[in-house]
């Protein structure tokens, strides 16, 4: 015989789907965020006071006070109440982005940024497939490259000694991004090889060079290496550095990458094995492709970091961004502003780090959009 | 002689000093049906994922349509081009889609022209019914259309036999028969195919021979009907209980 259970259960009465019930408004929302209790509310208005007594002088010297131009020379920011000196921006502006490099040439560094910004601009567009970005990008670096050095196309030659400025920045940056991702596959794939020899190689690589500060690289690049490289292998200081940036960058590339790797279900290559594809098949048709997009928040990073160290260049004697603007500070006329002209590069500096970094959310979202939809 | 879809002889393997699988040998004829089963940890999966190269063996002989299998590059991808496989887990690609997924094997491996590969691609999943999901991606589909695409994917590849791993029994309950509909389909065509699984009534429908795997060895086998009504060793006796049980209970695996 069973007894009747004590627990109840009922039928719904009205089981027809409604519209949930209306959510506060914003204000009321933020409202109750800000002054959620006494304590908060006293939190809120101090802090609000202190950003206030903060920004206030801020703004007054970086726009209300600040003088914008000076054509007759930096006497003008010298007036009692003057503020911030933008002036010495308009001033030194040709040296701050071009360096060294001919006055009469600087067009060429000119175009060069604009190409570059315009191409990063049309990259962040969905509806420019991938394949034309980065055929795009390879060739206006090469095209870069002709047009600073010259030589070709009736161009007068530039040495590299001469390059400087913000088109040496991005060239910089650019190689190493471009030079230093082929490497990270490489390493990463390396260190997990079955093959012993190649495995302790590729981590012994990418440990080393983790375990060290990048000045050390690019100092033993640019300035150890060619004292025992015989002298008809001696390329010059620039690449030097640039291979030290590459190696750098790819060690840490290549862990990220790594962890995209390891985050990939066996599954995968199994089934790719199944269907009788090739080594390389799966590696670029299934297991990268699902590699790199797993890696890209820690591969951003990586990729903004580069862009930064983009100014260690200024060490080694050459004139990337900062280190032109160091020149160009250094006319004693103007040499009182120099901390508005350092605020201008850190400014372009945000601009393009920034940028960058939200291009590396918006890949990331696109692609864990796909995900969600592949159920993951 | 005819040769056969998949001949084995003499197969043993260990895992470290684990012996998982003991002097295996069994042939496959060409159209007919092998189901496998036996316990959790029996070797099932081992057997089936050394026939087409996926795990090495240290004994033995195994061959694919008279094609001998070793472990070189080259002989490794002729024998997977011959032999399809069907996971647990679907194992599709995410980040393409179910058209992709089922275009990469014969486009990117075997250079088939695009166009003509989609054709077949679109007839196919006609076929196991998912004629309007070729644009999706996997996770967009429940798991039964998942294993389905699956299956679409492996036919792609004209196998001479397709090797399915327990492909149901990852499924919700009431998506299983919808893929084991296909898969009877499929061997009602003539495919040749060895399938581990223990949906009976599946067995019963298609199996030509059931072999019962225990402790990485053929313990016995049968036919069908004689394994699940008069099972000749305790061990299959026990066992066909156990999952004749399981699948009352259940309600679904036993379908007349
Ligand atoms: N990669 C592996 N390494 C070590 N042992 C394994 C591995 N794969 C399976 N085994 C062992 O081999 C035996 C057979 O496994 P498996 O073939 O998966 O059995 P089944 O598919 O019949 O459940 C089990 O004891 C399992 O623990
Ligand atoms: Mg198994």
């Amino acid at each position: 015989m069973t007894t009747m259970p004590l627990s109840r259960a009922m039928a719904a009465e009205n089981a027809a789907a409604r519209p949930a019930p209306p959510a506060p408004s914003r204000f009321v929302r933020t409202r109750q965020q800000l002054f959620a209790s006494p304590g908060a509310g006293v939190v809120t208005v101090v802090a609000a006071l202190a950003l206030a007594a903060i920004l206030w002088p801020a703004i007054r010297w970086a726009l209300l006070d600040a003088v914008w131009y000076a054509p007759e020379g930096a006497a003008a920011c010298a007036q009692p109440g003057a503020g911030a000196c933008w002036a010495v921006i308009a001033e030194k502006y040709a040296v701050i982005l071009f360096g060294n490099y001919p006055y009469d040439e600087q067009w060429r560094g000119m175009l060069i940024v604009g190409v570059w910004i315009f191409w990063a601009l049309l990259s962040a567009l969905r509806f420019v497939p991938v394949r034309i970005r980065l055929a795009g990008w390879a060739l206006i670096f090469v095209g870069s490259i002709l047009l600073m050095g010259g030589g070709v196309f009736g161009l007068t030659p530039v040495g590299t000694d001469k390059w400087g400025g913000l088109p040496l920045t991005f060239l910089i940056f650019g190689g190493t991004v471009a030079g230093g991702l082929p490497l990270a596959v490489a390493l990463a794939l390396g260190r997990r090889s079955r093959l012993p020899i190649l495995a302790a190689l590729c981590t012994g690589i990418i440990e080393f060079t983790r375990g060290v500060p990048l000045l050390v690289v690019l100092f033993f690049a640019a300035l150890i290496l060619p004292l025992f490289l015989p002298p008809e292998l001696n390329v010059n200081k620039l690449v030097r550095a640039e291979i030290g940036m590459i190696v750098f960058f790819a060690a840490y590339a290549a862990e990220a990458i790594r962890g995209g790797l390891q985050s990939l279900p066996n599954g995968q290559d199994e089934a790719a094995k199944a269907l009788g594809l090739s080594y390389v098949l799966r590696l670029r048709k299934v297991i990268l492709p699902q590699a790199i997009a797993a890696a890209l928040p820690s591969l951003f990073n990586d990729i903004v970091r580069a862009f930064k160290n983009t100014t260690f260049f200024s060490i080694l004697g050459l004139f990337d961004v900062l280190g032109a603007t160091k020149i160009a500070l250094q006319d004693p006329e103007w040499i009182r502003y120099t901390t508005e002209g350092y605020l201008f590069i850190f400014a372009l500096y945000f601009v393009f780090g920034s940028g960058l970094s939200l291009y590396g959310r918006a890949l990331e979202r696109a692609h864990l959009t796909r995900l969600r939809k592949a159920g993951k | 002689m005819e040769v056969k879809a998949v001949s084995v002889s003499g197969l043993n393997k260990w895992f470290g000093q684990h012996h998982v699988l003991r002097d295996v040998s069994f042939s496959l004829a060409k159209g007919e049906k092998i189901v496998l089963c036996g316990p959790s940890g029996s070797g099932k999966s081992t057997l089936i994922r050394c026939l087409n190269g996926l795990e090495s063996f240290a004994e033995g002989e195994v061959a694919v349509a008279g094609a001998i299998l070793s472990q070189s590059p080259a002989s490794l991808r002729q024998i997977r081009q011959m032999t399809g496989m069907v996971f647990q887990h679907f194992n599709l690609f995410p980040h393409l889609t179910v058209l992709e997924n089922l275009t990469l094997g014969p486009v990117s491996g075997r250079r088939e022209p695009q166009q003509q590969a989609n054709r077949r691609a679109l007839e196919l999943l006609e076929r196991v019914r998912l004629g309007d999901q070729a644009r999706k991606y996997p996770g967009q589909l429940s798991g039964g259309q998942q294993q389905r695409v699956a299956i679409a994917r492996t036919l792609m590849m004209r196998p001479q036999v397709i090797l399915f791993d327990e492909p149901t029994s990852a499924l919700d309950p009431e998506m299983v028969h919808e893929v084991l509909d296909v898969m009877e389909e499929l061997a009602r065509e003539g495919q040749s195919m060895i399938v581990v699984t223990h949906e009976m009534g599946f067995a019963r429908n298609v199996a030509d021979l059931v072999i019962f795997m225990d402790a990485g060895a053929i313990v016995e086998t049968a036919p069908p009907l004689t394994f699940f009504s008069r099972p000749a060793t305790e061990r299959a006796r026990m066992f066909v209980r156990q999952i004749g049980h399981d699948a009352h209970l259940e309600g679904v695996a036993v379908r007349e």
